[in-house]
């Protein structure tokens, strides 16, 4: 967790309202119930814009440590299933340089 | 549509490289050199059509700015002239990505709208950052091409018996295989971005990513 004097949320709260709204929206109600076949839970939404509200007030500790907790966990679960393919290092070698085409015209 | 492109022109079977593929798909640009503008009036005002449509979506649409910008944070810029092509393919295809070239083709002869421009824009341009960010087998490895496809399920097995002369048994345990992983891989957009609200949002939150990592 990144702990310091520089330390902000890490969404500005606008945001997380912002997130909350959309995901107790009729139309995201409905995405998500076709793609996962349950209602969407948005309450965890609701929690951190709190959090956020009342560290932006009283720069409260708690609320630090909930919204870092609960980002780690979105953090996770975004990261928990293993690729198919292998990450590359470095972009591909050939991505900037001119068409085969261009080379045979020079 | 990712992979060898034989939906340019005629050529090898699926599957080949083909190092000269624009060569090989037009013998008249091969004879006179780039296509004459107005030798051919229907290329001519497919192709300046296509241009047009292509930058407006390249300068407008939410989907494809977060796609370019996260292009860049990747180190694959994508520049206009050099990553994109308009040309006349055969059948009904819209577009594809030309793995050995890195060029995204857009089938001018197909493509009769902005919105439909937009759509294959934004799906070519997913291939080109799964080919910028991983070491996709695009031409042997037909899991690597479903995980490419992967959204829905029955949609991405169309999408690979046309690009890949193998059996609609194979290509659906392709995608049953890695359906899991891949229908959660929601790089670079973080969300499956349903309409252009969830782009809108997902393109915020890249932008936001410096801040994001830092803090959490």
């Amino acid at each position: 967790m990144a702990e310091g004097a520089g330390w902000q949320p890490p969404r500005p709260c606008e945001a997380y309202r912002a997130e909350w709204k959309l995901c107790r929206s009729a139309g995201h109600f409905l995405h998500h119930y076709y793609v996962h076949g349950e209602r969407p839970a948005c309450e965890q939404w609701r929690r951190d814009l709190d959090s956020c509200r009342e560290w932006e007030e009283r720069r409260s500790a708690k609320a630090q440590r909930s919204l870092c907790e609960s980002e780690h966990r979105r953090v996770q679960a975004a990261r928990k299933h293993t690729l198919v393919w292998t990450p590359r290092q470095s972009p591909p070698a050939d991505w900037h340089l001119p068409l085969p085409q261009e080379e045979e015209d020079k | 549509m990712a992979g060898a492109p034989d939906w340019r022109g005629p050529g090898p079977a699926a599957g080949e490289r083909r190092p000269h593929v624009a060569c090989q798909a037009f013998p008249e640009r091969l004879a006179q050199g780039k296509p004459q503008q107005g030798f051919l009036p229907s290329f001519s005002s497919n192709n300046q059509s296509c241009q047009l449509m292509l930058l407006k979506t390249l300068q407008t649409n939410p989907y494809v700015k977060l796609l370019l910008d996260a292009m860049k944070h990747s180190g694959c810029a994508v520049n206009r002239e050099r990553h994109f092509a308009c040309e006349d393919c055969s059948g009904n295809v819209s577009g594809g990505f030309d793995a050995s070239v890195s060029q995204i083709v857009l089938c001018q002869n197909n493509i009769r709208s902005q919105a439909h421009m937009n759509r294959v824009v934004t799906h070519e341009l997913i291939h080109a950052f799964d080919h910028c960010r991983a070491h996709v087998d695009w031409f042997t490895n037909v899991r690597h091409l479903a995980c490419s496809e992967t959204c829905v399920r029955d949609r991405a097995i169309l999408s690979i018996l046309a690009v890949r002369n193998i059996s609609k048994e194979v290509a659906e345990k392709a995608v049953d295989d890695v359906f899991e992983s891949c229908f959660n891989d929601h790089e670079p957009f973080g969300r499956i971005p349903h309409n252009k609200t969830y782009a809108k949002y997902a393109y915020r939150d890249f932008q936001n990513r410096d801040r994001y990592y830092s803090n959490i």
